[in-house]
């Protein structure tokens, strides 16, 4: 591995430059002033190499990091389904199956947390913290597309530091709903469906191949449960409790938690009578 | 970067494979066959560095027919997995092979029960038998599509809309375009090819309709 | 990653009254892949002795195939089964026949002496025994399998409590390890025989 006091790539990003190397702590929201920096030629550079917290980027670093998992967001007829579950590890060792990876910004937004839990958890609560300065100063409340610009921009600033975060921002603003994804190398993408974390690309194997745009709720909910389901199964580092939210014209509301192992056996004994009922057919067709 | 998939039922195995080879960021040939045929019964498709593709599944059809020549008998599936097995795992402590491996097979068995197996193998020597399966970075995409929609004792014709729903994702997904597919059904009576690779492949537009005329050699 | 966590497992073996009991969970990992949960990883060699693979599992069946071999030349030449103690020690001489290519699996093993007194054993990969009275463990999550059996472990268990003790052991953690679980298998030994059941795991 490269030395972090060595001038490396790093020097090529721009984001590095951005940030001041040290500098007076002045605790404002959303300033990145407000961290001290090691005392290092390349403090970007340093935090990268020994800070990192993605997946697989801090297994050959001394500190490590808890980190959160699946997570999926999408719109259809009825407004916006948001599901995740709530296993965090650091390394094999589950450090926790009850992380709350949807944060609740305010009463109409709605953020995800995937990548390092630390990271998530600070810079989404930074970004309420955001969100209402943004309320109290022009009467209104914040649109989707500002909020999530408020975050990417934070990023932006801190990119190429080590954070570890991809999120989606979703909420019902003057527009109508919205949903976006924002992530630590500052990306930033309006869309329809998104999935974040080491078991995303199953959830979208699931999500991809049953989506319909005109779902009733229900069918919706469903969806965004099996699809997460799906990728704990699979996924080792995604598991527990599937967390669902339901974002509509009034705002978010909480439709479900549960245990994804209770969803697993259900399912089975569904599958299983499917199968059973089949043979039995079979049986008395010849 | 190659993908495979494969689904066993009552009787028969689905088996599909990407048809690109491709290296660095060139694709060099867009209708190659990684479905070889072992025996009447049985196929293995085939996933990594197209040589080593080639020399272990060649290695390994001819060792097998050597085999059953001079012991008089015919290898179950079961019995040629375990051999391919032992000879990767041989193999990982010289010069490993790079090839991820999905075999299927179907047995004849009393009372047209025929016993159909699948079994997935890396290139380690790791065997395992499932009902579904699949290799390479498509496996991230695709597994959850099986397990999603996969119920035991489902029909051939179930089974191959699984596999279609699989390369649709793939299609939607996956960065890396796999354009064509390889599709083909065992059974106990022989290999259907449902897709072939197709003719004419990528480029020399006109030179291919005289290779359309020769069968496509894996 | 170290190479021994590559599929993951979990196994545990522990003593009883006249009784000796081994499990491990069911998962086949690709590293973070979940690719099957029927995976054997405990194989029977003899009446009253079987054996735990942890590792990686290309050498998990070929330290079976290998075992299985070794055993079936012994009985031919013998005329008898073997004894748990023998059989531990043929494992750490072919664990150390490989020192400088070692297969990567750190072998359990447990089983009824003549006297039906209970045995228990592990080995690292290259085949340096331990022999204890109470219990061991292998595999991906041993922090949480030492926690748990220092906890549980009594001595002079009937088999019931035996089976009892070690799956909870088990299923608690692995439940607090991503690359293990999935279910599991328990199998006690006991001088009239082995009783094997399946465990219901978490299937995340």
């Amino acid at each position: 591995m490269a030395s972090p006091m060595c001038v490396g790539t790093s020097i090529l990003d721009t984001g590095a430059r951005k940030a001041p190397a040290a500098g007076p702590a002045e605790a404002q929201a959303g300033v990145p002033g407000m961290f001290g920096l090691p005392n290092v030629a390349n403090p970007a550079a340093f935090c990268s190499a020994n800070l990192g917290c993605g997946y697989g980027t801090d297994h050959a670093q001394d500190i490590k990091f808890a980190k959160g998992t699946t997570t999926l967001a999408f719109k259809f007829q009825g407004g916006i389904i948001v599901s995740v579950d709530s296993r965090s590890t650091m390394g094999p060792y589950i450090a926790s199956g009850t992380v709350k990876k949807v944060i609740e910004i305010n009463p109409y937004l709605l953020g995800t947390m995937a990548g390092g839990a630390a990271d998530c958890s600070f810079w989404e609560r930074n970004l309420g913290i955001q969100c209402r300065m943004y309320e109290l100063r022009n009467k209104e409340r914040i649109s989707v597309a500002a909020a999530s610009k408020l975050l990417s921009n934070t990023m932006s600033q801190y990119r190429g530091y080590g954070l570890s975060m991809g999120t989606m921002v979703a909420g019902w603003d003057k527009t109508g709903p919205q949903l976006y994804y924002c992530d630590d190398d500052g990306t930033r993408l309006h869309g329809n469906l998104f999935s974040v974390g080491s078991g995303s690309t199953y959830a979208y194997g699931v999500l991809d191949t049953h989506y319909k745009y005109d779902m009733t709720d229900e069918e919706a909910i469903e969806l965004g449960k099996r699809a997460i389901y799906h990728a704990t199964h699979r996924d080792a580092y995604s598991g527990s409790i599937n967390n669902v939210y339901i974002v509509k014209p009034t705002g978010w509301v909480k439709v479900h938690a549960g245990d994804v192992n209770d969803m697993h056996y259900k399912l089975a004994e569904e599958k299983a009578a499917i199968a059973a009922s089949r043979a039995g057919a079979e049986e008395k067709a010849p | 970067m190659d993908t495979l998939l494969g689904i066993a039922g009552e009787g028969f195995v689905v088996l599909a494979a990407d048809a690109q080879v491709a290296r660095s960021i060139l694709l060099y040939k867009n209708n190659m066959d990684k479905i070889a045929h072992l025996a009447d019964n049985k196929a293995l498709a085939c996933a990594g560095p197209q040589s080593d593709c080639v020399s272990f599944t060649e290695y390994i059809s001819k060792n097998m027919a050597l085999y059953e020549l001079n012991n008089d008998v015919k290898l179950t599936t079961k019995a040629a997995a375990t051999f391919i097995r032992g000879e990767l795992a041989k193999a990982l402590r010289k010069g490993p092979f790079q090839t991820q491996l999905l075999m299927g097979g179907v047995d004849k068995r009393e009372a047209g029960k025929d016993e159909a197996s699948l079994f997935w193998l890396d290139y380690l020597g790791t065997l395992q038998k499932v009902p579904y399966g699949a290799h390479g970075y498509g496996a991230a995409f695709t597994l959850s599509v099986m397990d999603r929609e996969y119920v035991k004792g489902l029909s051939l014709d179930e089974a191959l809309g699984i596999i279609d729903n699989c390369i649709k994702e793939l299609h939607t997904r996956f960065l890396i375009a796999q354009k064509n597919f390889v599709i083909k059904v065992v059974t106990a009576e022989g290999i259907k090819v449902v897709r072939g690779p197709p003719t004419p492949d990528l480029g020399a537009a006109g030179a291919s309709a005289e290779a359309a005329a020769v069968p496509v050699q894996g | 990653m170290s190479i021994l966590e590559y599929n993951g497992a979990a196994i545990l073996a522990m003593t009883g009254k006249n009784c000796v009991g081994i499990c491990s969970d069911s998962r086949l990992g690709n590293q973070a892949q979940t690719v099957a949960t029927d995976f054997e990883k405990i194989f029977k060699m003899g009446d009253k002795l079987m054996v735990g693979l942890p590792g990686l599992a290309t050498d998990v069946i070929t330290m079976k195939e290998l075992l299985t071999f070794r055993l079936n030349l012994y009985r031919l030449r013998e005329e008898r089964e073997i004894k748990p103690e023998t059989f531990s020690a043929l494992m750490s001489h072919i664990l150390y026949q490989k020192r400088f290519g070692p297969y990567f699996v750190e072998p359990i093993v447990a089983g009824l002496k003549e006297d039906n007194t209970p045995f228990i054993s592990a080995f690292d990969l290259i085949g340096a025994p331990v022999v204890t009275d109470d219990f061991v463990v292998g595999g991906t999550c041993t922090n949480n399998l030492y926690g748990m059996c220092e906890s549980f472990y009594r001595p002079d268990m009937d088999k019931d409590e035996l089976f009892e003790t070690m799956a909870q052991c088990l299923l608690t953690s692995v439940d607090r390890d991503a690359l293990s679980g999935w279910g599991g298998v328990v199998h006690i030994i006991t001088p009239e025989g082995i009783m094997s059941k399946t465990l219901k795991g978490r299937q995340d």
